[in-house]
């Protein structure tokens, strides 16, 4: 068996996971990170894209909104390739108590979330989809990220500092000598090997698998999986984040994001992170819900429901899982379980990664008598070569002194169509060009979810009907001569098609059943991909079937 | 005041007013928009997996008495059929092939889909003829999105058909970038730029020995088969082509023979003309309305073809909150119970998935039934994909069960 020796082993490679990896690189700490997927495989790629003002946290969980607070402002400085200066709404709707206005203006206040009422003609005039019903509005600084994006690029600069980042590579068990964790096996999942990383420490960033890392070395950590669904929608009914003025709960929030809009969440207790269903309640009451604060939200064309697993850590006996503190927890196992080797870092949001690493390398740092300050919060994270969208990048402001360049949506649309570029359009729907594909393959994308977490290939109303083939094809002829064959193009598409269906048949109906008939047809009909299905096999890289890998859907 | 008005211009709407428009009848197509043609492969899919499409219908039609197979019966199969070909060969664009024996031809993944009836342009790429041993040449352009040769080739070979790929140059066009199945298709039609493919063609046939070449399906839109021929001609080898990604431009050549036609026989069409309710009195429909331009037209007919389509078409169509409509007269429809029972887990689950075999439930003439049983409209007939009880993409008919009931109302 290979063996490898680092200081830290990073366990996760979400947000929190890659973000430490960075924080260790940059101090000069040698570190590894194995991700049993792709970079952003679990919860940070199946979340809303919300940057928070801290503004949902204001009155039940104050702390986490101080951070959020602090954070966004962060991330607005090293991140500008990854958020939309959208601005939030709170918005009293008449289903919400026109008392808790008063309240949340105060409470923005004390955790120092930036709060301005505005009017509510000035409301419909930036928002005129909004309910008219609605009497009163505040404006903070939510704004939309791209997850993937983000934690790709901090990815990048970590490898850039010099930390080993493996994807595809889980954990199968710690090496635990005496009290002592040593380090652990992992599997890479491509080839099958086993390696042994030895190291100083185990950092656990496993998010809502954290329990069962933990569980390798024997401690207990309960993380309580808290599913929370989130609906796509076909239009950007808004360009500035909604939510309701109330305490936080189901369907309580719009947030749009590159072409569409989400609206979300749900908060179901789930027993296994791995195995959970979306039910037609849940999406028919979000629909519901989106109907109050834009009317008419049931006509919009609904594209793909998704389900995100929170790692929330409960530290108590608390009444709801809404109750659990939305902030985080590092876990010293030496001081708390008598096992030394290994913390956990637990809980969090997206939003907070970058401080959750802070204090977490911190703590690190002083055990390994590394002195570096942490520098993550100032330097600008570096933009991942399949990300062009330095061509989407605009100057919002027309002060030169505070012009910082941000995403903007139209832009990738206006550069293919001054370069009549539309034939390289592979997908269209999200204005996924051929070279950006490409550049995504030649990055180390191994299958088509990996290069849609890159690109957002596949993710727009047609949901991979026609780029997937595109794609699976581009695919096929950049690594053939590195051992993909057309067997494993073939799975690339089975699987990805698969893959898509799940997500898809809680939204189907309308047009959007329409355009899974079409999908049908194109795949079953004019392709005979599924007569294909005999010469369909996983391997060449792909890693489409394993079982650390595969989320287990319930038919609900 | 029209005969007959058929709603809906895919290839049952088309067959069924070409039929009465041959009887002297005054006919309207009236229709939102294209049908399921444009989308689909341009062939003439009969029934999927059997060797022998006729006598599979047979056993088919003898075991699903609902099946529109079974309510039109073999002769408007073969009837139909046979005047579908005949309006092709009359417009310089054959089909060929069998009732009798399905040809298998290569996708553009190379998969070999078997289908009845293919135009003169695609058939030399049936497999039985590719496996000759003889090489085979996959060729397409870079450019082209929607067809990749390497993929095709290898799956072929995998598939014992000796296929190699290649990408041709594009020929000097003036147009920098930006080309679809269509652009190209329209470009195949120019002598100039057929010289340059064929040229190349004939360059990689005298380099490696190829008896046959595999195109992308843009070999011309009006003139595909003078098109093919000339190619062939100039390389020396046998052409087919191979359908691409909708827009499918052989899909477009069927549609377009087949309005030559109607409005050669004296029809009328009306695109654009979305029906979206009924007039009826007791058991005869009186009138439909269509909106377009955000006005509402009225139509008035003594008889009456529904030709929509299913959910594909766009003649079913379903709520959020799981009811299934018939979208132009609100006809009952025969669906299964609630959401839960609409689909399978896997995508390309082998029996398709239940809601799509969502339609309208008809008598032996084709006319509407309701739940129970009773007519709906005793002037209104129900073709193609708007009929219960089938899966088209799935047990591969799109094509079949089209023509035959839509010849079927056309003759009576």
């Amino acid at each position: 068996m290979q063996t490898l020796s680092t200081d830290v082993l990073v366990i996760g490679g979400g947000a929190t996971g890659t973000g430490c990896a960075l924080d260790l690189a940059m101090r000069g700490i040698r570190c590894i990170l194995v991700e049993k997927g792709d970079v952003t495989h679990g919860t940070t790629g199946r979340y809303h894209g919300l940057l928070h003002s801290g503004g949902r946290y204001v009155t039940k969980d104050p702390q986490s909104a101080t951070e959020c607070a602090r954070e966004n402002a962060i991330l607005r400085r090293i991140m500008p390739h990854c958020i939309e200066q959208t601005s939030g709404f709170f918005v009293i709707t008449p289903w919400d108590d026109e008392s808790y206005g008063d309240v949340f203006v105060a409470n923005c206040h004390r955790t120092g979330v930036p709060v301005q009422e505005i009017t509510v003609a000035e409301m419909l005039r930036r928002e005129p989809a909004l309910n008219p019903r609605i009497s009163r509005v505040f404006e903070v600084p939510d704004a939309s990220a791209d997850s993937f994006l983000a934690t790709h690029s901090v990815a990048l600069a970590a490898r850039e500092y010099g930390a080993e980042i493996r994807t595809y590579h889980n954990v199968v068990d710690l090496i635990r000598v005496g009290n002592r964790v040593m380090g652990a096996i992992v599997e890479d999942l491509r080839s099958g090997e086993r390696i042994r990383i030895d190291c100083a420490y185990v950092l656990n960033a496993a998010g809502a698998w954290a329990g069962k890392i933990a569980a390798l070395a024997g401690v207990t950590v309960t993380v309580v999986p808290g599913k929370g669904t989130m609906v796509a929608m076909n239009h950007r009914m808004v360009n500035t984040v909604v939510n309701r003025c109330k305490l936080p709960s189901d369907g309580d929030i719009i947030v749009p994001i590159h072409t569409v809009a989400v609206i979300g969440t749900t908060d179901v207790h789930v027993p296994d992170p791995d195995v959970f269903g979306i039910e037609p309640e849940e999406i028919q009451f979000m629909l519901d819900e989106g109907e109050k604060l834009i009317p008419g939200f049931r006509q919009y064309r609904a594209l793909r429901a998704w389900a995100g697993v929170r790692p929330l850590y409960k530290d108590k006996d608390v009444a709801s899982d809404r109750d659990i503190p939305r902030t985080f927890k590092l876990l010293d196992h030496e001081e708390r379980d008598g096992v030394s080797g290994i913390f956990s870092i637990v809980g969090g949001k997206w939003t907070t990664y970058r401080l959750m690493a802070e204090q977490t390398v911190n703590e690190l740092a002083r055990r390994l008598g590394n002195t570096q300050p942490c520098r993550t919060a100032s330097e600008v994270l570096p933009v991942p070569r399949f990300e062009h969208r330095a061509h989407a990048m605009v100057t919002v402001s027309p002060d030169p002194a505070a012009q910082t360049p941000h995403y903007w949506l139209g832009k990738p649309l206006a550069l293919v169509e001054s370069e009549h570029a539309a034939a390289d359009l592979i997908c269209e729907c999200e204005l996924v060009t051929r070279d950006r594909i490409v550049a995504a393959i030649d990055a180390g994308a191994h299958n088509l979810d990996d290069i849609r977490r890159d690109v957002r290939m596949g993710m727009g109303p047609c949901q991979g009907g026609w780029c997937i083939y595109r794609t699976a094809n581009l695919l096929y002829e950049r690594r053939c001569a590195d051992g993909l064959s057309h067997t494993h193009a073939n799975e690339a598409i089975l699987h990805f098609l698969q893959e898509r269906w799940k997500g898809l048949t809680p939204v189907l109906w309308g047009d959007q059943l329409r355009q899974a008939r079409l999908d049908e047809l194109i795949y079953a009909g004019v392709l005979g991909i599924h007569r294909l299905r005999a010469l369909a096999e996983p391997g060449g890289g792909l890693v489409t079937q394993h079982p650390a890998i595969a989320t287990e859907y319930v038919q609900a | 005041m029209y005969d007959t008005i058929v709603i809906g211009a895919g290839l049952s709407g088309m067959l069924a007013a070409i039929g009465r428009a041959e009887r002297g009848e005054k006919v309207l197509v009236l229709a939102k928009g294209h049908g399921a043609t444009h989308w689909s492969t341009g062939c003439i899919d009969l029934l999927a997996d059997v060797d022998d499409p006729f006598a599979g219908i047979a056993q088919l039609a003898s075991q699903r008495p609902n099946h529109p197979y079974a309510l039109a019966g073999p002769a408007m199969i073969e009837q139909g059929i046979a005047r579908l070909r005949a309006i092709g060969e009359a417009a310089g664009y054959p089909l060929a092939g069998s009732l009798n024996r399905n040809l298998l031809l290569p996708t553009a993944l190379g998969a070999l889909r078997p289908t009845a009836f293919a135009p003169a342009t695609m058939i030399a790429g049936d497999a039985r003829q590719l496996r000759d041993g003889r090489p085979t040449l996959i060729a397409g352009f870079a450019e082209l999105r929607d067809f990749f040769p390497p993929l095709i080739a290898a799956n072929l070979r995998a598939q014992g058909i000796a296929a190699e790929a290649a990408q041709l140059t594009l020929p000097p066009t003036g147009r920098q970038r930006d080309f679809s199945p269509m652009t190209l298709a329209r470009l195949c039609e120019q002598p100039a730029f057929r010289a340059k493919l064929g040229e190349q063609l004939a360059a990689h046939v005298r380099k490696g020995g190829y008896a046959r070449i595999g195109m992308p399906a843009i070999l011309g839109l009006k003139h595909a088969t003078e098109v093919a021929r000339d190619l062939q001609n100039q390389a020396g080898a046998l052409i087919f082509e191979i359908p691409t990604l909708p827009v499918s431009v052989a899909g477009m050549r069927l549609y377009q023979i087949l309005e030559d036609e109607l409005l050669r026989l004296g029809g009328h069409i009306q695109l654009g003309g979305f029906v979206q309710r009924a007039e009826g009195i007791g058991d005869t429909l009186v009138a439909v309305f269509s909106e377009a331009a955000a006005r509402e037209q009225r139509h008035t007919a003594r008889r009456w073809v529904l030709a929509t389509g299913g959910i594909l078409g766009g003649g079913v169509r379903a709520t959020p909150e799981g009811h299934l409509r018939e979208t132009a007269l609100d006809l009952p429809l025969q669906a299964p119970d609630g959401r839960a029972g609409w689909f399978a887990p896997r995508f390309l689950n082998e029996q398709g998935h239940p809601v799509f075999q969502s339609g309208v439930r008809v008598d032996q003439r084709l006319r509407p039934l309701d739940a129970a049983g009773r007519l709906v409209y005793e002037n209104v007939q129900v073709v193609g994909g708007a009929l219960a009880g089938y899966d088209p993409i799935r047990e591969g008919c799109l094509e079949g069960a089209a023509i035959a009931t839509g010849w079927a109302v056309g003759q009576h």
